[in-house]
């Protein structure tokens, strides 16, 4: 008896599980002249993935024949070009990505995409689209190594300066003296011989990003002619001074989640990190926040690679490619622009969002993004090297990671700039 | 059972290391009723000091959490109901035949424990795509099947059956079947009940394939969310990730307190000996 | 009739087992092992053939030759962690309190229902070296915490310590049972014979309980490198410099970050190579009875 109830288990069981598969393998598309299209973004919940889903919503309900799918790509830029790798090695893939300027020419040289310019060309006839939404220099970031448009300038980003005035205050920092890398140290030793408490944290991702603006406003250089070239004097000592701030206990050398994690406590007065972090620091911190222009080394300016992202088309047939340049320009319009910069904390890229006044009402209130806004005018773009990009960045995480532990500056960047010079060959 | 009367101090270290395994859980569930800068500010608290639904409420609005926990749960009785099903007709099948190249068979199936993860990646992600099941639970479910765990118990299990319980049934020329299901099954109850909550528990946790393999939102599985609160480019949220974590834990913690005894008592003594 | 169904019936139910293992096991290690003889991304249209080239570089590569260090490093730490001491919190459960066991096993366990990426962001904020709990508690005391994610060796500590989390219960109760199958007439005998317990552990209990042993021995060096990946992945992502990383680890970075699939899967045939020398350990002493299915 006992054993037929197990049984009739095991039949429901096998039935359902034959259900599965069959609704699994049922699902069918459906023919119409409604366009579908996918879009590939990185806004995580934390950061901004509501409000992609909100615009995309909006844009399904004022486009009745196209439909666009969001869909959320972990591990930011990186994991999007990975997923957008195995998507074409199975042979489907997205019609609209946002790509990581890091991965600017790692995209162009593997993927098929539609230049902006040609999406201009075919569906607009002009490129008027294009010349009057952005500056020539917004537009220079998104350009691979042979100068070729791969896709739209989209968001945009800066480092700032973090800080905490409530520890300033108390160790009596002045916060113009923080301007210059030089008065971050003093003010950072000020701070440690009277508290203990670190003085600076330089975000430590999966990139350099940080660590070349520091390099960029001594002077260095990060390449030249295609060529790495940031084993220069200029170079080697803006590592030295970051080199010596850890050693001396001035600054946290710790990963990129724990670093913030200790600034947001107040166990570290300044952290060095992107625009991107200000509402989670504004929302988190019980102290006095406030953000200040990235600092640069007395004699040079303030100089830092742009970050954000571009939007690039890669639908391949000619109706898909036509509506997702629809879509995109949809997104460029000032007030959707705008709308994704309140929640995903980045800058808007276009000229029509950065000067409306929704966005200046909203930098008023959120007064952390307005160096960021001001270190635009000062930002290049980020280094993507032609050839083996990821490999390249990854040789520079090494670099860094290694001169964070003791190694010696000059013999480990030389090393490394022979090594990506080496693959660019 | 030897020293009687005396103060036990081991009890000490015991209680040691249940403070390590509960404390880091205690932490989890109280931190999910903090405001972000309560987690911060008062750390070392377990009892929240202005306790607020907030997070989950927050988590309901962003994520959804009928679908991620379906998609989960979906994921997880497939997986089980196929690995026990396998499981148990390749164990009856060693059990119970003599066939050439047994030994050889078995050796091959027992092998796959030891096959690293890395090494059918790449391969597996690409025959899951050209099967066009990307996204799919099936697609996230099959390379999870190829383990041979469950075979392992089971035969292990069912060596004690003694043999002349099943040479008397087949003497009486009762079908395969009905041996299978009315002598072999009934036997192994209890460690098909423990053995299935295990892999229940092991597939909702995992973490690996899905990563792979479901690539949309709506094809997301919990442990994958939990990915959408730990970005640190935007700062990651502790408290809303403890709360999705707390929700995550919720059905396992169940099935572990309904299925505590066969758990504990009968997957060890029954399976491996 | 019989008699023929006597012969296909085995195969019958070994088949769903059977082309289960072929398609998503067997045929994908061919095919790596085919891919670690090539230079690729993934995506190029071609492969390009460089012999043995990738195995050279997985032994001749200083940074996988950190990586190989490493993996013996993690291999030491995890069996310590979650072989040795479960091993020997089971022994006292069984031997040495007579009060509690279950309640203990009961509490053991629960970790063991977690995620092993909700155990890592558990503990990096609970070991924050400058702003966690721990750390704060520390320094209340009068000691300072060391930056364990700057250091290869204790990030490797702590990310086995994450994983000896999760198993703990687990490896805990399967050694346990094995102790509890040992005859209890031997335990008595010796109680009798007034033999000390902890020689009477070391001469009878450990030698008895050597199969199920071994078992959880290798179980934890197979398992425990592909589990620390997880919480790797989540907090180090193999740093600094490397430090931190595993073969499994390398090669998914390989793999998946780097796009180098030749490299990938020279390192992940050689992990293989390595886990199948344990799997022969494991035939010799837990299976023990090689001669029972020729």
């Amino acid at each position: 008896m006992k054993s037929s109830k197990i049984k009739k288990i095991f039949l429901i069981l096998g039935i359902l599980s034959l259900a599965v598969v069959f609704t699994g393998c049922g699902k069918k598309t459906s023919a119409s002249s409604v366009k579908h299209i996918t879009y590939w973004h990185v806004n995580a919940q934390t950061q901004g993935g509501a409000t992609v889903d909100e615009l995309v919503k909006k844009f399904n309900s004022t486009h009745k024949n196209i439909k666009v799918t969001a869909k959320y790509n972990p591990d930011m830029y990186k994991g999007l070009m990975q997923n957008l790798q195995s998507a074409q090695a199975s042979g489907k893939v997205p019609d609209v990505v946002q790509v990581g300027w890091a991965y600017d020419n790692y995209f162009a040289s593997n993927f098929k995409y539609l230049t902006p310019t040609d999406a201009a060309k075919n569906f607009d006839g002009n490129s008027k689209f294009i010349d009057s939404s952005f500056t020539k220099k917004t537009l220079s970031f998104a350009k691979d190594s042979n100068g070729k448009l791969v896709g739209l300038p989209y968001s945009l980003s800066t480092p700032v300066l973090f800080i905490n005035k409530d520890i300033l205050n108390k160790y009596g920092v002045q916060e113009n003296s923080l301007t210059t890398w030089e008065g971050v140290k003093e003010a950072s030793k000020r701070i440690y011989d009277q508290s203990g408490k670190y003085g600076l944290y330089i975000q430590e991702p999966g990139d350099t990003w940080a660590q070349q603006a520091i390099m960029l406003s001594n002077g260095a250089k990060i390449q030249k002619n295609g060529k790495a070239d940031f084993a220069s004097s200029n170079g080697v000592n803006a590592y030295k001074y970051y080199q010596e701030m850890v050693s001396e206990k001035l600054a946290l050398h710790t990963p990129w989640a724990q670093g913030i994690d200790s600034f947001v406590k107040g166990d570290v007065a300044m952290a060095f990190t992107t625009i991107a972090q200000a509402s989670h620091i504004k929302e988190s911190a019980s102290f006095n926040a406030a953000a200040i222009v990235a600092p640069h080394f007395k004699e040079y300016k303030t100089v830092v690679p742009v970050g954000g992202s571009m939007l690039a088309i890669t639908a391949q047939d000619s109706e898909q490619q036509k509506a997702a340049w629809k879509f995109e320009k949809w997104m460029y319009s000032a007030e959707s622009a705008v709308t994704w910069s309140k929640g995903t904390g980045y800058l808007p890229a276009t000229q029509a969002a950065l000067k409306s006044n929704d966005f200046k009402d909203y930098t008023n209130a959120n007064p952390m993004l307005k160096p960021a806004v001001k270190t635009l005018d000062n930002a290049v773009p980020w280094t993507s090297f032609p050839k083996k990009g990821l490999q390249a960045e990854q040789t520079m995480i090494d670099a860094r990671d290694k001169i964070l532990s003791g190694s010696d500056i000059s013999s480990t960047l030389k090393a490394a700039q022979d090594k990506i010079n080496a693959q660019q060959e | 059972m030897f020293d009687k009367g005396k103060i036990n101090y081991w009890h000490l270290l015991l209680i040691l290391v249940v403070l390590i395994a509960i404390l880091p859980i205690l932490f989890m569930v109280s931190n999910s009723f903090k405001t972000l800068r309560d987690s911060y500010n008062t750390m070392l608290s377990l009892i929240p000091l202005r306790p607020t639904l907030n997070n989950y409420l927050m988590l309901n609005r962003q994520v959804n959490l009928l679908t991620l926990t379906w998609n989960t749960f979906l994921m997880a009785a497939i997986v089980t109901i196929g690995k026990l099903l396998t499981g148990l007709l390749t164990a009856y099948a060693f059990r119970s035949y003599r066939f050439k190249g047994k030994m050889f068979v078995y050796l091959i199936f027992v092998s796959t424990i030891f096959v690293p993860f890395t090494i059918i990646m790449i391969p597996n992600y690409l025959v899951i795509a050209k099967l066009n099941l990307l996204n799919n639970v099936l697609g996230v479910a099959l390379p999870q099947l190829c383990d041979a765990t469950g075979i392992m118990i089971f035969l292990k299990t069912m060596e004690k059956i003694p043999n002349t319980l099943i040479d008397a049934a087949k003497v009486d020329n009762i079908p395969n079947r009905k041996i299978f299901f009315n002598i072999v099954i009934p036997i192994l109850k209890p460690s098909i009940v423990s053995v299935g909550a295990i892999f229940f528990i092991n597939s909702w946790n995992e973490y690996v394939w899905p990563t792979l393999i479901l690539k949309d939102k709506a094809s997301f599985t919990l442990p994958l969310a939990l990915q959408n609160y730990i970005s640190s480019e935007g700062g990651t949220n502790f408290p809303l990730a403890m709360a999705l974590s707390t929700i995550m834990v919720i059905l396992p913690l169940i099935i572990y307190l309904i299925f505590q005894k066969y758990i504990l008592n009968s997957i060890s003594t029954s399976g491996l000996k | 009739m019989h008699n023929k169904n006597k012969r296909i019936l085995p195969f019958l139910y070994l088949l769903p087992t059977a082309i289960l293992l072929l398609v998503f096991m067997i045929i994908p290690i061919i095919y790596t092992f085919y891919l670690s003889f090539f230079d690729w991304n993934l995506i190029a249209p071609t492969k390009e053939f460089v012999g043995f080239k990738n195995y050279i570089d997985v032994f001749i590569d200083p940074i996988n030759q950190k990586v190989i260090l490493n993996t013996i490093i993690y291999i030491v730490f995890l069996i310590i962690l979650n072989f040795l001491i479960p091993y020997f919190i089971s022994l006292i459960v069984k031997f040495f309190i007579n009060k509690m066991q279950k309640t203990y096993k009961i509490l053991f366990f629960i970790p063991s229902l977690f995620s092993l990426v909700v155990g890592a962001m558990i503990f990096t904020w609970m070991l924050n070296p400058v702003s966690g709990p721990i750390a704060f508690i520390l320094k209340n005391i009068g000691i300072s915490m060391p930056n364990w994610s700057n250091s290869g060796i204790l990030a490797i500590t702590v990310i086995c310590f994450i994983t000896n989390w999760k198993v703990f219960g687990y490896n805990f109760i399967l050694l346990l049972t094995g102790l509890g199958s040992i005859p209890q007439n031997i335990i008595d005998a010796a109680k009798i014979d007034r033999i000390p317990k902890w020689r009477l552990i070391f001469n009878v209990v450990l030698p008895m309980n050597r199969g199920i042993s071994v078992y959880v021995l290798i179980l934890t060096i197979v398992q425990g490198l592909q589990y620390v990946f997880t919480p790797i992945n989540v907090i180090t992502t193999g740093g600094p410099y490397y430090g931190s990383s595993n073969m499994i680890y390398q090669t998914y970075l390989n793999a998946f970050v780097l796009y180098k699939t030749g490299t990938s899967s020279a390192l992940a045939i050689v992990t293989f190579i390595i886990f199948l020398i344990l799997l022969f350990i494991e035939i010799r002493f837990v299976e023990g009875r090689s001669d029972k299915y020729v």
